[in-house]
């Protein structure tokens, strides 16, 4: 497991009070995981406080799974990265 | 002559409700400012002049009368009054010659011959005004000049008071037997269309009250005078304390007591509102509260324009910008201030004493939510409930707004994600 993945995962649990080994790749937040719409607006907060990245609305809005949070941040990160080389 | 109601920088302590209107649109009794000008001018053209990015939408709310139209100017006497003077109780008469009113240094009104306005040109017109004082005699006047938010609603009593005697009383609409006036049954109009329910009580001991046309006030609601109800708007079973205007095709109920509230907003359930003043498209959850004293009296301090500054006032509510919307059991200190289109959710304690427009606040952190375009769509659906649009030029406003409003916001985001 990749350190974003376990972040995200951690982070996923504290803001929605869900057990780890309940939260996979696949799982929605809203589907699977019960996140309530003022849930999601925490949960793009936390992810934004965690990583120190700024998640636009469009963005935030078309992350669904626990999986494209992660893809987002670690292709964020990467790019953050790459412009600070 | 011509009559052109004018703004000067004075729409900066009125932050967030002239964001998205010239103070002339604010309501104080049952008018808004301006109505009461072109009300004591029946037969003088009026005019507008205003900030540049608010022409094309104040031009819409106002057609036909003309907004910064030099041109229209050009060829007469014109009285530029400014847009905060609250015209109720003056005895003022139009000077023979040219001549300006000062409060304080502040121009109330200046009338200016005809061959001086060959010289106005577009941009700012006090700028243009404060120049010409130079030549004009002037005179130092008194007046009720607004200049914070809470003096509209300080104000806002006598000047129904003032809009009632201004009106013929009438029973029009529909008042149930069952329903009381307690006082003077002479100081209650009720227009044309609405109807009072039984168990209504009107209590005119302390001035008038004014149901608008196609208003509908609901059993087990009492209504002190002086208070204004709006067209359309309907009362559920609420308390309404003396010193209320509320404008049309809203919903209250719980408490509200010396409030002004715009049109299309929404106070339906229970919870106290109190010495305030809210925009349009406002939406207050049940049980949204407002302290609008302090438990030691002491003066309510304010954020005006950026700065807390002491109001000198012992009783001071909120201050809510457009189409802002609360949470179910949300607590607003004394003079709070919210800008427009915020969410605020209610986290058990008092929310923070200013609220930057376009943000979201919850679990106590400023946020930017789902971000503004979201909020435009919320904003879209709410008014198409009402059978409205934002339109262009309303859109212009907000976005216009938006930049301006972004800096202080991206730094409370900015400050609750370090922290």
């Amino acid at each position: 497991m990749s350190e974003v993945t376990e972040r995200v995962k951690k982070v996923v649990s504290r803001q929605l009070k869900v057990q780890p080994e309940k939260i996979n790749e696949g799982s929605e937040f809203v589907k699977d995981l019960g996140a309530e719409s003022i849930q999601s607006i925490e949960l793009v907060a936390a992810f934004e406080e965690e990583f120190g990245i700024t998640m636009d609305e469009d963005a935030a809005l078309s992350i669904k799974t626990v999986g494209t949070a992660i893809e987002f941040i670690e292709k964020h990160l990467s790019e953050a990265g790459k412009n600070n080389e | 002559m011509k009559i052109c109601i004018f703004e000067d920088n004075g729409f900066e302590n009125l932050y967030p409700l002239t964001y998205l209107r010239p103070i002339c649109g604010l309501r104080c009794g049952k008018t808004l400012i301006f109505e009461k000008i072109i009300r004591a001018f029946p037969d003088i053209k009026i005019s507008f002049w205003v900030r540049d990015y608010l022409i094309k939408l104040w031009r819409k709310e106002v057609s036909p009368l003309a907004v910064n139209d030099a041109e229209a100017l050009k060829n007469d006497d014109t009285l530029f009054i400014n847009s905060r003077w609250l015209f109720i109780d003056t005895k003022f008469s139009i000077p023979g010659n040219e001549e300006i009113g000062k409060m304080d240094g502040e121009i109330v009104y200046a009338l200016v011959k005809k061959t001086q306005m060959a010289a106005i040109s577009s941009g700012d017109i006090s700028i243009w005004l404060a120049k010409l004082k130079e030549n004009i005699q002037v005179k130092e006047v008194k007046v009720k000049l607004i200049t914070y938010p809470w003096d509209l609603v300080n104000y806002n009593a006598d000047a129904i008071k003032d809009d009632f005697n201004a009106g013929t009383a009438k029973i029009e609409g529909e008042f149930s037997p069952q329903a009381s006036i307690y006082g003077e049954k002479e100081k209650v109009s009720i227009g044309k269309g609405a109807k009072v329910h039984p168990m209504v009580v009107i209590d005119t001991t302390h001035g008038p009250v004014i149901i608008d046309e196609d208003a509908v006030i609901y059993p087990f609601t009492k209504i002190e005078g002086p208070s204004y109800i709006g067209k359309e708007t309907q009362i559920h079973g609420a308390k309404v304390r003396e010193g209320s205007s509320i404008g049309p095709v809203c919903r209250i109920g719980g408490e509200v007591e010396e409030v002004i509230i715009h049109g299309y907003s929404n106070k339906y359930h229970d919870g106290f509102l109190g010495h305030s003043y809210v925009g349009e498209w406002v939406n207050l959850g049940a049980l949204t509260t407002n302290s609008d004293i302090k438990n030691d009296y002491s003066p309510v301090s304010v954020y005006i324009n950026g700065e807390i500054m002491s109001s000198g006032e012992a009783k001071v509510g909120s201050f809510i910008g457009d189409h802002t919307k609360t949470s179910i059991g949300t607590f607003l200190n004394t003079g709070t201030v919210i800008g427009v289109m915020t969410n605020l959710i209610g986290s058990g304690g008092v929310l923070p004493k200013f609220v930057p427009s376009f943000t979201w606040y919850l679990n106590k952190k400023f946020t930017k939510g789902y971000g503004y375009k979201m909020l435009l769509k919320t904003a879209g659906v709410a008014m198409s409930r009402r059978g409205k649009k934002l339109g262009q030029e309303g859109l212009d406003v907000l976005n216009y707004v938006y930049e301006i409003t972004k800096d202080k916001r991206e730094e409370l985001i900015a400050r609750d994600k370090m922290g």
